[in-house]
């Protein structure tokens, strides 16, 4: 929590109003029962009636002078909680576009969204019921110890050891049902994946007519979370009979020994009635302070969740631009994913010019995304050195890199809104001539005027509203509008019929402002007209060269190139 | 609101006997409590002043105040358990209701709604909907009669006091129903917003690498600010207005305590039938009585943004369903399928598929080809019905499948799509999934047909290892090889390969066709490609374009013809 206190800035003046204003509510509160004595001991033993009029104008009097308190406390909490918990949310989402691949990858997108919506609604909450209550509540507590004390100071020791005890049972309390809180946390989670996955995996569900199945999972999931719930619950529970038992045990006792005094003539019968009341009020406060320890240690959770998020590094960038001839060249360079020793990418090397193109080709898992995604230093290699522009990537600004490199993922991913917005991303002030250039480049162009709109017709989340070689077609459009110098396409074509990508192929080759195109696939017919291609297996380079030359030595561009036109064309 | 308040009590009326127990408990525990203050009254009267006290009446007040204090934190203490019992009972059932919808939900809904959105309305939704039923459980109950009693006890003792009370408790009613009209509309307002927000930061967190990609950050974040500004706005308000009910009633408490001190003591004074011990009685009663309120109405914000709540969850189980379901069982499936007349279309807008006719006969190889977005997919969206024809039937040898219970017809079919989904599982259990009971031995033969069991092997626990969506160990082409072995294990009579192998390498790939080779022998089989090296041999290959079957014949006969067909095999080789 300490962590996040800093978002707390800007919000301080109401962090500190608001729990000082319910202090003086709370001191309006603690002085009703001297009142109320003096009311029994003068006004009704000397039977003055002014008296007791003005006092109990004065007890109103306390009342609204404390509401008024008490509003302006809520207020200022409120827009404290509320303000810092914008302020996380903000940050947070910040951090995201700031954190490196490896940790999104270590971290999980899922869990980063449970983040930024449900742990900082946890906080908020926390937040607030801690300004107004956190500070309230002991001040209520202590203050009607120390009262108690100016009303009879031997009655002090029943108090103090009263909110020992009570201490303690909350403490314990706590200490036994955090750990099941944690176990009800838990099963919600996998309640969550369970759904997640009758959702997403619908169509397999179905298809294998495994409803009963995924209906039996959820069910199991569901029951086991509600047999935690009403464990944690059932330790819960026991906060307020026990703390009952507790402060009515210490009327009784303040009560009784407070007779024997009044007997010998050491007390008044209307300091009693005082120690009475002032032990009431510890009892309302408290109720009030165990619900609000359970909201508070789960906004301390989520916090700590949050902070954990906020300090993870950045990703590395440097500050550098260049504008060199040479696209992209990779200088015997290695990479290895966090956690693994395993090579992904080993000792490659080659050089790109501008306006030149270079294919990638490979298996299932060879390492071909592994390695395009070293170019626009989306993970860091770890050996040897990668050059875009003639600069290495670690010491390009890595904004102004992703710029120059214009990336096509095999997934292709559409945003909710627009056509227009969409292509928009790779350029803000593109004009609708360069977008409808760019979708005539990407053979995008005819179906998209043909929908509704044309260019303000909707895509949907996802693109689900595209069939899969429209949506590599729009995204291909995407980054085209960019006009980077460096253009890959990985796999990105994999969902087009033939005629499709060999017209694509050519009008790639027409683009005016000729960038260096690396493209990766499985096929060899779309990598087959590259400058040069790079054969990839188990991530390493089998072979460099041209069509020809790999044809002529390099086994597994043979093998691939047979598995897809037959033996006969090889010759 | 009133229909979905109406829900509520059904499900919860399936806790008749928990319903009951409660409120009998909140009933004797409410009693037990407010006779407290009477015998600590009863007790401070006995002390009169110096030397004069009354033992006896002392500790026959207080004695019996001890057993009441035991009894009533026992009996608190079953309450509480039993209102979770309930609560918790009633989140089960709807989410077990929530759940069985899944599985009945058309494709189209799941397609056309975000993932994010049904889940938050089954998990987060239906959580603070019972947060809001215990709250309203644990403090409504005991609200009312710790209202009720206290006014009982009040007058008891004084009724003219006890009436200057009742004729004050209006105007805490009154605030606490203008915080709520307020509160209720800003929570909502909040809870928009709120799931505005949650889309937009999932879809751009998802998809970071592309966000990055074309530098988005400060458009994001501009777009994330302006929402998160207005949510801001919007929870100020709530949490405001909320917060106004403890003050609020807390100062008409405040009132009322000052109204009984006063019209009581000068009862006392003017030599009226009151104590002194009656007095703090009343006054302990005076502060009892405005906390029920101040539960209640803080019970009334709490169950409003609850019911919202709920109201989100009952849309979900309100959505309409696949429509009913055939009885028709088909003896043995032979394969024959027949086409008529068929039209479909998503968006009912765009025309897709019109008037199709198609003839297949068991056991042919059916390849479908055309340019992407021709509507192949649909066809196979159509035969497995996750979509209903518009117009027109589709016969399963001779029956019209939607006369075919859905799980029949479904399991007639082996299918193996493009997008392939594996569940958060091991590698077994997801190889597993085509057959029930399968045995590891039907695993490994699976998964060696399927040409994974070399790379299995290699991860750290072998078969099992736990993969799913949210894993990236694996690579797609890996997971489509995972997905064509599910159905190694258990063959069904027809076959549907959409894009099987579209993420596998080609060498991989010529060793599963001779798997699927062997598989499709014999067997209705329909496979989507656009490598037509994979279609080749197909008894029939179709041709589609928008949405119609342009050409159908063999290889030989659709290159002679010379249309689109060969003009598409024809670009391969350019």
């Amino acid at each position: 929590m300490k962590r996040l206190l800093k978002y707390m800035k800007g919000y301080t003046l109401q962090a500190i109003l608001a729990p000082l204003f319910k202090m003086l509510e709370a001191t309006f509160e603690l002085l009703v029962p001297i009142v109320v004595a003096k009311m029994i001991d003068v006004g009704i033993q000397g039977a003055d009636r002014d008296y007791l009029v003005k006092m109990s104008l004065l007890l109103a009097l306390l009342g609204a002078v404390g509401f008024g308190f008490s509003v302006t406390a809520q207020y200022f909490s409120a827009r404290a909680a509320v303000g810092f918990a914008a302020k996380l949310r903000h940050q947070l989402f910040k951090k995201i576009h700031c954190l490196s691949f490896s940790d999104i990858d270590g971290v999980g997108t899922a869990t980063l969204v449970t983040r930024i919506t449900a742990d900082v609604n946890t906080v908020q909450n926390g937040v607030n019921l801690a300004l107004r209550l956190f500070l309230r509540s002991p001040f209520i507590v202590f203050g009607a110890a120390v009262m108690a004390f100016t009303v009879d100071s031997r009655s002090t020791s029943v108090f103090l050891l009263t909110i020992l005890v009570l201490a303690i049972i909350v403490y314990a309390i706590m200490f036994i049902s955090i750990p099941v809180y944690k176990k009800v946390q838990a099963g919600l989670d996998r309640l969550t994946a369970v759904t997640r996955e009758s959702l997403g995996g619908a169509r397999v569900v179905r298809a294998f007519g495994r409803e009963a199945e995924a209906k039996e999972k959820f069910d199991s999931t569901n029951g086991m979370l509600n047999r935690f719930q009403r464990l944690a619950g059932t330790v819960s529970a026991l906060t307020n009979p026990l703390t009952f038992v507790v402060l009515n045990g210490a009327i009784v006792w303040l009560i009784y020994s407070g007779a024997v005094r009044v007997e010998a003539g050491l007390l008044s019968v209307g300091a009693v009635v005082a120690l009475y009341n002032y032990m009431s009020q510890i009892l309302v406060e408290l109720v009030k302070l165990a619900n609000l320890i359970v909201t508070l240690t789960k906004g301390v959770a989520s916090g700590g969740r949050i902070a954990d998020i906020l300090d993870h590094e950045d990703e590395k960038t440097g500050s550098d631009t260049s504008d060199a001839e040479v696209a992209v060249e990779f200088d015997n360079v290695s990479l290895s994913y966090k956690g693994t020793d395993e090579k992904s990418i080993s000792n490659i090397t080659f050089r790109l010019p501008l306006g030149g193109t270079l294919g990638i080709i490979g298996g299932t898992g060879s390492g071909k995304t592994t390695l395009v995604n070293l170019v626009g230093n989306y993970y860091p290699a770890r050996e040897g050195e990668v050059r875009v522009l003639g600069l290495n990537v670690a010491s390009w600004d890595s904004e102004m890199l992703r710029d120059k490199v214009a990336y096509v993922p095999q997934k292709a991913v559409l945003f909710c809104g627009t056509i227009r917005e969409n292509l928009k991303w790779g350029s803000e002030s593109a004009t609708d001539e360069e977008l409808c250039e760019a979708l005539k480049t990407a053979m995008a162009y005819d179906f998209v005027m043909a929908k509704e709109g044309g260019l303000d017709a909707y895509v949907n989340e996802g693109g689900k509203n595209f069939s899969g070689g429209q949506r590599q077609r729009l995204t291909i459009a995407r980054a085209l509008v960019k006009k980077a110098p460096v253009l890959i396409l990985d796999d990105s074509a994999s969902a087009l019929d033939m005629a499709t990508e060999s017209s694509l192929r050519a009008n790639l080759k027409a683009l005016s402002w000729s960038p260096a195109v690396i493209t990766v696939s499985q096929r060899t017919s779309s990598v087959m007209h590259c400058d040069k291609i790079i054969v990839l297996e188990e991530g390493a380079a089998v072979g460099i060269g041209t069509h020809r030359e790999l044809m002529e030595c390099c086994e597994v561009y043979k093998e691939i190139y047979r598995s897809q036109f037959g033996e006969e064309d090889v010759k | 609101m009133k229909g979905t308040l109406k829900r509520i009590l059904r499900y919860i009326g399936k806790y008749k006997i928990l319903l009951l127990l409660s409120i009998l408990l909140a009933g004797v525990t409410v009693a037990l409590s407010l006779y407290l203050p009477t015998a600590f009254g009863g007790a401070i009267d006995a002390i009169v002043g110096e030397g004069k006290v009354d033992h006896e009446k002392l500790l026959g007040s207080l004695i019996p105040a001890g057993v009441a204090i035991i009894l009533c934190a026992v009996l608190q203490w079953v309450m509480n358990v039993v209102n979770n019992a309930l609560t918790f009972g009633v989140a089960r059932d709807i989410r077990r209701d929530a759940g069985a919808k899944l599985a009945k939900l058309p494709l189209s809904y799941i397609d056309s709604h975000p993932e994010g959105e049904t889940v938050s309305r089954i998990i987060s939704d239906v959580d603070q909907f019972t947060d809001g039923l215990l709250m309203g459980f644990t403090q409504f109950f005991t609200g009312v009669v710790t209202v009720i009693g206290t006014i009982g006890f009040m007058v008891a003792i004084d009724w003219r006091i006890a009436i200057a009370v009742i004729v004050l408790t209006p105007m805490s009613l009154f605030i606490a129903k203008f915080v709520a009209s307020n509160t209720f509309k800003m929570f909502s307002l909040q809870t928009k917003t709120r799931g505005e927000q949650t889309a937009f930061a999932k879809e751009m967190i998802e998809n970071q690498k592309v966000v990055r990609q074309f530098g988005r950050k400060d458009e994001n974040m501009e777009r994330f600010d302006e929402i998160n500004e207005r949510l801001e706005k919007y929870t100020l308000k709530a949490v405001f207005f909320s917060s106004l009910v403890n003050p609020s009633t807390r100062f008409v408490n405040n009132i009322i305590y000052a109204a009984v001190a006063l019209s009581g003591s000068l009862v006392i004074v003017g030599g009226g039938a009151l104590s002194v011990g009656g007095l703090s009685c009343l006054l302990a009663y005076a502060t009892q009585y405005s906390k029920p309120f101040n539960e209640i109405s803080g019970v009334i914000t709490e169950l409003q943004s609850s019911m919202a709540c709920a109201e989100r969850v009952f849309e979900l189980l309100d959505a309409p369903e696949e429509v009913a379901d055939g009885d028709d069982v088909p003896g043995k499936t032979e394969g024959n399928i027949v086409f008529r007349n068929v039209s479909f279309s998503y968006d009912k807008k765009t025309p897709l598929i019109e008037h199709l006719n198609l003839e297949i006969k068991a056991g042919q190889r059916v390849a479908i080809v055309g340019p992407t977005g021709c509507g192949k997919t649909t066809l196979i969206n159509l035969l497995m019905r996750f979509y209903d024809v518009d117009e027109g039937e589709i016969l399963l040898d001779g029956v019209n499948i939607k006369d075919i219970p859905r799980k029949e017809l479904r399991s007639s079919f082996g299918m193996v799509l493009q997008d392939t989904y594996l569940f958060n599982t091991t590698v077994s259990e997801n190889i597993a999934y085509g057959k029930k009971d399968a045995s590891m031995d039907d695993i490994i033969r699976a998964a060696k047909d399927a040409r994974v069991y070399g790379f299995v092997k290699r991860l750290p626990k072998e078969f099992d290892t736990v993969i799913g969506e949210g894993n990236s160990q694996l690579s797609q082409g890996q997971k489509q090889l995972l997905a064509i072995s599910r159905i190694m294990t258990g063959i069904p009579p027809m076959l549907i390969l959409d894009e099987a192998t579209s993420s596998i390498d080609t060498r991989t790939e010529m060793i599963i066709q001779e798997a699927f080779a062997r598989l499709t022998e014999g067997r209705t089989s329909f496979i989507v490609a656009h490598r037509l090296s994979t279609v080749k041999n197909a008894d029939v290959i179709l041709y589609m374009e928008n949405g119609n079957v342009l050409e159908s014949g063999t290889h030989e006969e659709l290159l002679a013809l010379g249309k689109g067909y060969a003009r598409l095999y024809e670009s391969q080789f350019n």
